[in-house]
């Protein structure tokens, strides 16, 4: 041992706490790595729904696990990490969206015939069905936000209306109200656009 | 008109179509390599920072060590108290006294002004010898409104 350091060892001492602290960070840095393996790609399907960019979609991921790592101490108070991560990358990607608003969104035709599946599907119904997609996602972004955001929640099959609702913060009788809305005035826009062709 | 070949049953304008559009957007799988991206950057983190423990002697818990802040937080303010108090001297009044000026008659004045530079003296001209012709009273000038120095009204020319 050098001399600096039997001066330090002698003043400084190691807390018995000091051990429990690395034990408790070990367990917590084991239950994030497997908060990433089991919820990062539906957290990436989510931020993708609103962001439509692979790339700002996987930052999104990124900065929400980095909110989780900030938060460690808090996740044994969570009961549903799932709905808990959905609502943080949720908030994530609407802040994103609105302060990058006059960027344009990659939601256009070849865009969409890219990331579409395309089994089964010639290239002409590729791009029919590229271009309808495209065609449906302009009426839903111009669809009040509130009944928006419901309407693309729920595309996901694993989310119910209950976490939904505690995804958005309101109540369940709200979503489903919302939801009601959404489908009326999307028929609508859909119902407008086919005439005006 | 567009149509959805992904389901050709439905049709192009009914809400479930624009579900089942949403659907796909909802299950396109994520990209490869996604789990370890997000592993790296959490690794990446920083940390909170450590926190070493204090010195036995040095622990806050002990009451000399908060006496001694204590005591310093009172130096401290009574130190810069007695800086300030020293430093700042009161306001008071001038001693100084500003007299009327004495304006030499026909002379210029300082106009009211407080300070007037101090100039150099001008040079002292030589006093011309006194003579004795300057003893001799000077002659006597006939008075200015005497009937010969100024002309009346009557011996005037008329001006056309």
């Amino acid at each position: 041992m050098s001399t600096g350091q039997a001066i330090y060892a002698g003043w400084m001492e190691i807390p018995t706490s000091a051990v429990n602290d690395q034990a408790r960070r070990r367990a917590e840095d084991a239950a994030l790595a497997a908060l990433v393996d089991q919820y990062a790609a539906a957290l990436y399907r989510v931020a993708y729904s609103v962001l439509r960019n692979p790339a700002d979609a996987e930052d999104a991921v990124q900065e929400a696990f980095l909110r989780v790592v900030r938060h460690r101490d808090t996740l044994n108070e969570v009961r549903d990490h799932r709905v808990w991560l959905i609502r943080i990358v949720w908030n994530i990607v609407l802040d994103r969206k609105r302060r990058a608003k006059t960027r344009p969104e990659t939601d256009d035709v070849s865009e969409m015939a890219r990331v579409l599946p395309s089994t089964g599907l010639s290239a002409e119904d590729l791009a029919a069905a590229a271009q309808h997609h495209a065609h449906v996602l302009a009426c839903v972004e111009k669809l009040p936000a509130k009944e928006r955001e419901v309407l693309m929640l729920s595309a996901f099959e694993e989310l119910s209306s209950v976490e939904i609702a505690a995804v958005l913060g309101i109540t369940e009788s709200s979503v489903r109200s919302r939801l009601f809305r959404a489908r009326n005035l999307i028929a609508r826009l859909l119902d407008h656009t086919r005439n005006s062709q | 008109m567009t149509t959805n070949p992904h389901e050709p049953h439905l049709s192009a304008s009914t809400p479930e179509s624009a579900e089942h559009t949403l659907r796909i957007i909802a299950n396109l799988p994520a990209p490869e390599g996604l789990e370890e991206r997000v592993h790296d950057s959490v690794r990446r983190a920083p940390r909170q920072a450590r926190i070493l423990a204090w010195p036995t002697v040095l622990k806050p818990q002990s009451n000399w060590m908060r006496t001694a802040a204590a005591a310093a937080i009172v130096f401290a303010v009574a130190g810069g108290g007695w800086g300030v108090y020293t430093r700042v001297q009161p306001n008071r009044p001038t001693k100084v006294l500003f007299m009327p000026r004495s304006v030499p008659p026909g002379g210029f004045s300082g106009a009211g002004a407080i300070r007037t530079p101090e100039t150099v003296p001008g040079p002292a001209a030589p006093q011309p010898p006194k003579s004795k012709a300057a003893k001799k009273p000077a002659p006597k000038t006939p008075p200015k409104n005497s009937v010969t120095a100024q002309p009346t009204a009557q011996t005037q020319p008329d001006v056309e």
